[in-house]
């Protein structure tokens, strides 16, 4: 779908407010008698609550409560299990929920134990220092591998071991191929945490109308609508006396889909509670902690290859680090599983992972959600693989790419929407080769990077694909109202966090109305506007609310052709939409503004034919069958300094397939965003805890984020390969930034040493580390 | 968090054993400290104000254990400190030997750090330490030195 809007670079509605301070933001809220809520949190890791005891709290001016678990009474329970595992045979899982404050046991530093409700954040913060915690310390999990063999002790004792979950999924017979394989390729790869780091972090106001009984709660979550259902559920209203707000966020990128978390559950509670408005604002330390992070893998992999350099078959064994809960189910690991296979032919596949209970704090998605644990394998194996077979590493790609013709492609195993992991449509030589164009390849390979080398610079090139599942559903939905002014109203379930939806949702509206872009206004994120949908993950709001704000558009239309005809005194198919009005083709004269039809589409008067319904308003859903596969090129020059290792990155290049593309612009600066999160996971962010469970560096003194200096402008190229899935033709893009950015730079640096006996096999790297691997490769003989 | 290290002390075993069991003394060589008491042949309690890094004036309950006393030459201590900014609890260990007129003193700790200090500290943690360390045992060779009436080294 192209026209006068879709795809078009339309400046973004929502930045006027945006830059000038007029956006709401949860923070932003001031209530009359609002209270304010500071968490007590616990130091260890891992310890056996002994005694708690919040009288003294309470007793302090300015504080109106102090909570523990036990004064939860029926209200403390366990969360919901966000995401089942799917039904893949032989599947063990085991489920353990975080609670709202901890009662027995603390599993992870961070975990809340006591809640403080003061008038002040100064006065609650003050108050959690007259609390009494008794703990008695536990050895913690923390190592992964021990977790399994030999645990010092156990996360959830019920459980009996520190496994969480163990999952099989095979494809064809990898025994076989690995028999018949020229070489096999094997190494292990180890994956390590890193923060989502949102510019905003997490925030809940909640406010109890005593008069109508409702329940307002702003929340920074990425999943308004399952939240109201979920407090409605929890405090016994209906879910119509709760409304939920999720309005202008700085940044979600999966974290913010966690539910429930326990202030979010607790701050509505105590509002409530205390007759009171109650606020909650998470600082930037308790993020480190209470906010979901990403996740740690082992990998121990390995490829069979022919002589040629045809793939046959690979196997995978990992560890998965699911933190002291698993609320988020099996998603990151599942993604991994799926997502390593990439754009390619894998004849044969025997995938294996252990979900582990650590004592960290909980992994849920991070903007890629697992996906580039299994790129960086793949690809860092068709890179050895392509080293030990003498062959070109963008040949070897190329050999093994699933063709243009070859849609839809099965994979044979489950994805983690429950359904096959079937490839809808894609391009991957197109992409690839259009990566190779625009970086230079040859040039490079076969002159720069001679010539650098001569003069003893150390450059090197990486160039990976990946492949990313996006768009799935289960539904989304969207009402489209022309209201009598003409102006468009347009109010849809999932919440925003900055992707612009404000702008691509009004420009697929605009396109199938006749309107401009800017008569549509979008309303995102407000249960009360909207009651129907799930949220914004996996990359699905264009293709899954988009695909929704298509439907109801395209009933609208009929709606006011079917009105308009008769006025008009012809045939619907001789009418136009154009420019806020409904005329007859080729005569503009003849027709009616689109306002002026809606009032007309709600009489007060007079008689209508049974069955009409009143207005230019329409609601629609859509669903997916299943999620599509998104996929591109990422190709970057780095030059590394010896004897440092610093690394710069001299170029960045991106070749992406999202379908059709609703807006360049939009599409791009989420790529760059992607691309800009994948550099820090790649090179500079790592949360490094201790062998007892403690973050160490839970600042931003300590924990790295990459500045505007250390990510390029990312020069980008666009397939559009449509998908047969939704109407629109599109595809996701929130993520592919960030999925193959470790592969990359783990070939271009390797590239750029060449000759030094460095192997990657790991992220993050950080000049440190790098430097570390630089001096053991020359202590080997 | 290992501290460990060897310092040479003026005195002989026994005059440095009596100086490390007087709480008086003690407070002298553990900088922060602001009041220590022995609540039992074997026990410290006390109360340590530090700081570390972005944290200043951190306060610590601090609970000392004495273990395996062998004197004048050596024991262990159990280490446990609370308080807002985390904790730190380990165990430590003291050995003295004659060394010439004097005394060598080998001291090693093994401590774990928790909390604040622990997130927002950690990569001024060794400093500290060490600073630390450093300031109590030369405070406790001042002791010495003018208990002894001034005595070289």
């Amino acid at each position: 779908m192209a026209g006068r809007y879709v795809g078009e670079r339309v400046l973004r509605l929502e930045d006027a407010r945006l830059l000038t301070g007029r956006a709401l933001f949860v923070d932003d809220l001031q209530l009359p008698g609002l209270l304010h809520v500071a968490f007590l949190r616990s130091d260890e890791a891992h310890a056996r609550i002994t005694r708690i005891d919040a009288t003294a709290a309470r007793s302090r001016p300015g504080v109106l409560a102090a909570y523990t678990a036990t004064d939860l009474g029926d209200y403390w329970r366990p969360g919901p299990l966000l995401v089942p595992p799917p039904p893949i045979a032989g599947l063990v899982f085991h489920t353990a929920t975080q609670v709202p404050l901890a009662r027995d046991k603390v599993r992870h530093v961070g975990e809340p134990l006591a809640m403080v409700v003061a008038e002040s954040r100064y006065l609650a913060e003050d108050a959690l220092e007259d609390i009494v915690v008794e703990l008695d310390p536990l050895p913690a999990v923390t190592d992964l591998e021990a977790a399994l063999l030999e645990p010092a002790s156990l996360v959830h004792e019920q459980f009996g071991s520190n496994l969480a979950a163990h999952v099989q999924q095979r494809k064809g017979d990898y025994a076989a191929a690995r028999a018949a394989a020229h070489r096999v390729i094997a190494r292990r790869f180890h994956y390590d945490r890193g923060a989502a780091a949102a510019i905003e972090n997490r925030g809940v106001v909640a406010q109890w109308d005593a008069r109508v009984e409702e329940l307002t709660v702003w929340d920074t979550t990425q999943a308004p609508i399952p939240i109201r259902n979920g407090l409605a559920a929890l405090l016994g209203l209906r879910e119509s006396q709760v409304r939920v707000i999720a309005p202008f966020i700085g940044g979600g990128f999966g974290p913010k889909i966690m539910m429930y978390y326990p202030e979010e559950v607790l701050v509505p509670w105590a509002a409530m509670r205390l007759g009171r408005p109650v606020k909650w604002i998470e600082d930037r330390r308790e993020n480190f902690y209470a906010t979901t992070q990403e996740r740690a893998q082992i990998h121990d992999a390995e490829l069979a290859v022919s002589i040629d350099g045809k793939i046959l078959g690979v196997r995978d064994k990992f560890l998965h680090d699911t933190g002291a809960y698993d609320p988020y189910g099996l998603t990151v690991p599942i993604n991994t599983q799926c997502t390593l296979l990439g754009p390619y032919v894998v004849p044969h596949y025997d995938s294996e992972f252990t979900a582990v209970f650590t004592n960290k704090p909980i992994v849920t998605p991070v903007r890629g959600a697992g996906r580039q644990h299994g790129v960086f394998v793949m690809e860092r194996l068709l890179d050895f693989a392509a080293r030990e077979l003498g062959i070109d590493r963008v040949e070897i790609r190329r050999r093994n790419y699933i063709q243009p013709d070859a849609f839809p492609y099965d994979h044979e195993i489950l994805f983690q929407d429950f359904r096959p992991l079937v490839y809808d449509s894609g391009n991957y030589p197109a992409a690839l080769e259009k990566a190779v164009e625009l970086i230079g390849y040859d040039g490079f390979v076969k002159q720069e990077q001679p010539r650098l080398r001569r003069e003893g610079r150390h450059v090197g090139l990486g160039i990976v694909s990946y492949i990313e599942g996006t768009g799935i559903g289960p539904y989304e939905g969207a009402r489209v109202t022309v209201e009598p002014s003409g102006s468009v109203r347009l109010a849809t379930g999932v919440g925003t966090q900055g992707q612009g939806h404000f702008t691509t949702f009004a420009q697929i509206v605009a396109e199938v109305l006749g309107v401009e872009v800017g008569c549509v206004q979008v309303s995102t994120g407000d249960t009360r506007e909207f009651t129907w949908g799930t949220g914004t993950f996996a990359s699905r709001g264009a293709v899954v609310a988009g695909s929704a704000c298509h439907a109801a558009a395209l009933k609208v239309r009929e709606k006011i052709l079917g009105l308009a005809a008769p006025l008009l005194g012809v045939p619907p198919a001789e009418l136009v939409l154009e420019a806020g009005s409904v005329h007859v083709r080729d005569a503009p004269e003849q027709g009616m503004r689109l306002g002026e039809l809606a009032r007309k589409a709600n009489p007060l008067r007079g008689a209508v034919t049974p069955g009409t319904e009143p207005g230019l308003e329409a609601t629609a859903y859509f669903g997916p069958d299943r999620g599509n596969a998104a996929s591109g090129v990422h190709a970057m020059l780095v030059e590394v300094d010896a004897e440092t290792a610093a690394v710069r990155i001299k170029r960045y290049v991106v070749v992406h397939d999202c379908g059709t593309i609703i807006n360049p612009m939009v599409v791009e600066a989420q790529v760059q965003g992607g691309v800009a999160h994948g550099i820090g996971n790649a090179f500079f962010e790592q949360l490094s805890f201790d062998e007892n469970g403690q973050l160490m560096n839970a600042s931003f003194m300590d924990y790295l984020l990459p500045t505007a200096l250390d990510v390029p402008s990312v020069e980008m190229a666009h397939i559009e390969t449509p998908s047969p899935l939704n109407p629109l033709g599109t595809k996701g893009v929130g993520e592919a930034g960030a999925i193959p950015t470790g592969a990359a730079f783990a070939q271009a640096i390797e590239d750029a040493l060449a000759g030094s006996g460095v192997e990657i096999t790991e992220i993050p790297l950080s000049p440190n580390r790098l430097f570390e691997l630089l001096e053991a490769a020359r202590g080997a003989p | 968090m290992i501290v460990e290290g060897t310092y040479p002390l003026p005195g002989t075993p026994d005059v440095i054993w009596n100086l490390l069991m007087d709480p008086e003394v003690l407070v002298k060589a553990m900088p922060g400290t602001k009041e220590l008491v022995r609540t039992a042949p074997d026990r410290y309690e006390g109360v340590m104000r530090i700081g570390i890094g972005p944290i200043t004036a951190a306060e610590f309950e601090l609970v000392i254990l004495l273990t395996d006393m062998k004197e004048p030459h050596s024991y262990a201590m159990q280490i446990d400190g609370k308080g807002r900014a985390g904790f730190t609890r380990g165990t430590a260990s003291v050995e003295l030997s004659p060394d010439g007129a004097g005394s060598m003193m080998h001291y090693s700790a093994d401590l774990q750090v928790g909390g604040k200090i622990a997130a927002v500290g950690q990569r001024l943690l060794d400093s500290v330490s060490k600073l630390m360390t450093r300031q109590g045992l030369e405070a406790l060779n001042r002791e010495l030195q003018s208990r002894l009436g001034g005595a070289a080294v």
